[in-house]
């Protein structure tokens, strides 16, 4: 393996790492509050809206059922907006994120879904503010679940971050597409693939020690 | 003196489902209370409505003076903090420790997190788990978990502590030792205790009282004694107290008639005694003065709350053995003859 071939691979791991870490931490910062939103307007929840709770599950769907690579395109405008510009690693952040918030508020809907509603009631018999409730019970209960939605989204946004190149943010998949398999370089093909798997074990293993950690 | 709780005509229902039907009664300063029922009697509905989680449609709960009803909920926020609560299922947080169990309440209260470790400390000497603070429930026994519960439900000095079927996931074992717990912080603390359950077994141990929902209906509010004297015609008693009093052994049922047969014979009697009547050396007087031979078939005397109490299945023999049932049937508090049998059967 030549070192201009090892020169690409880590810079565009290194653009992955950096789509990746950065979209998740986005997506887990407004998709859990989204989450605790629909939990908490739900049919059984602190503050009973449903018609909240289910416009903001339509939303959440309508998302989901967009496609990646066409969210990407279709969120050119909004991607230019917030970014100031449409191309490159840190604008591929805006459309991964989109996509992420919702994909991570499912997931994290159904780790605070597991959450026994008795000890809800306990608390709340207790005199506990609803406040205390969403901090004290749902989120330090779910936490172990909500750390493997965190790992899960992870590594949905290293195969998301693969189609990224399409608005030129570089990366690994971008690299096995264009150096791998448009001028058959199997060495980067192989490499890439080398160094996905062993990026998304990595996230696997840590994210699982985690939630056992936690799960006491 | 006023009472500490006082139910006045409590209804509510679900849709079409009446859950609690004009429910009243009040409950002193220090008195343990059992609240008792079959399942879908309505104990859970009423446990909802005294812990202000849920509002009765109708009528008034008065909690040392104050009418949870009427309350605003920013209010009853408040008012929970003073009512302890203790469930079946525990209801531990696994994300915390012990100690970070018990302090969840003094740290709703907004207690200094100085004084929580003392308190901390303190409860944990009182149900009997000295040196538990770093554990998580996981690590614990149903029974433990259950005295974390207890200790949790006291934290907040509470006015009122309600149990919601403490023991009915517990062992027999742990069973009494949670029951003696209950009662030794009622005596220590003189906290007022509702205990609700679907076993009478649990409500003899300790209560003092027993209030019978049936179908949405308070039907019954007395003594165990009061039942076991009085309940004979009422099937809803008869069926909670089934699970306690001793049974007549069917060897025996199946050789038992109405009437005494001809030959020598033996009357099956089912005998009711309390306070200093169960005490008594009745079974001696019984010989000494009918010359009857008296045997413990079945039962025997137990405590209740405070005192003793008897419930028994006796055979009695002799030639005398009418004077010896009209004897008892005037000391003790219910006598009733089952009927007879052949002697040696």
């Amino acid at each position: 393996m030549s070192p201009l071939i090892l020169k690409l691979i880590l810079h565009s791991t290194w653009q992955t790492l950096e789509m990746v870490v950065a979209s998740t931490a986005l997506s887990v910062l407004l998709g859990l509050p989204l989450a605790l939103f629909m939990i908490a307007t739900g049919p059984q929840g602190l503050y009973r809206l449903p018609f909240a709770a289910r416009l903001m599950g339509m939303v959440v769907d309508a998302v989901r059922a967009v496609p990646f690579i066409i969210l990407l395109v279709l969120l050119i405008p909004v991607t230019r907006f917030i970014a100031g510009t449409s191309l490159g690693t840190e604008a591929a952040i805006v459309p991964l994120s989109i996509a992420g918030i919702p994909y991570f508020a499912r997931i994290a809907e159904m780790a605070l879904r597991e959450v026994d509603s008795g000890l809800v009631d306990a608390v709340r018999a207790m005199g506990g503010t609803r406040m205390t409730i969403i901090r004290s019970v749902l989120i330090a209960e779910a936490l172990p679940g909500l750390v493997t939605g965190v790992t899960v989204t992870l590594i949905t946004m290293v195969g998301a971050s693969a189609m990224a190149g399409v608005i030129g943010a570089g990366g690994l998949g971008d690299l096995a597409i264009r150096y791998g398999y448009q001028r058959f370089n199997t060495t980067v093909m192989f490499g890439v693939v080398v160094v996905l798997i062993i990026m998304v074990s990595l996230m696997q293993v840590i994210g699982n020690s985690l939630a056992r950690w936690l799960k006491h | 003196m006023n009472p500490i709780l006082d139910i006045q005509h409590v209804t509510h229902s679900f849709g079409q489902h009446t859950a609690l039907q004009d429910i009243s009664f009040s409950v002193k300063q220090g008195e343990v209370v059992g609240l008792i029922g079959r399942s879908g009697a309505g104990k859970s509905t009423l446990l909802r409505c005294l812990c202000a989680l849920e509002r009765p449609q109708q009528g008034h709960i008065l909690l040392d003076g104050v009418d949870l009803t009427t309350q605003p909920e920013r209010q009853l926020v408040r008012i929970r903090r003073k009512i302890g609560l203790v469930f079946q299922h525990f209801n531990l947080l696994t994300s915390r420790t012990v100690a970070g169990n018990i302090a969840l309440p003094l740290q709703i209260a907004g207690c200094p997190r100085r004084e929580q470790a003392d308190r901390i400390a303190e409860l944990l000497e009182l149900v009997g788990l000295k040196g538990f603070e770093k554990k998580y429930p996981s690590q614990l026994s149903g029974g433990q978990k259950q005295r974390v519960g207890i200790a949790r439900a006291l934290a907040a000095n509470p006015t009122l502590l309600l149990c919601d079927e403490a023991t009915s996931a517990l062992d027999p074992e742990s069973t009494s030792s949670i029951l003696s717990l209950l009662a030794d912080i009622n005596r220590k603390l003189g906290l007022t205790i509702v205990l609700i359950t679907h076993e009478m077994d649990v409500v003899r141990r300790f209560a003092q009282r027993i209030l019978v929902l049936d179908h949405g209906r308070l039907v019954e509010d007395g003594t165990l004694l009061d039942f076991l004297r009085d309940g004979q015609n009422n099937r809803t008693l008869q069926t909670l107290l089934a699970d306690i009093r001793p049974s007549l052994p069917a060897f025996l049922a199946r050789t038992m008639a109405a009437t005494p047969s001809a030959g020598p014979h033996r009357a099956i009697v089912r005998l009711v005694l309390s306070g200093t009547d169960a005490s008594e050396p009745l079974f001696s007087a019984l010989h000494e003065r009918f010359g009857v031979q008296t045997a413990l078939l079945q039962g025997g005397v137990t405590t209740v709350g405070d005192h003793l109490s008897g419930d028994m299945i006796l055979s009695l023999e002799g030639d005398r053995t009418e004077q010896a049932l009209g004897h008892l049937r005037t000391a003790a508090q219910n006598m009733e003859v089952l009927g007879y049998v052949p002697s040696h059967s």
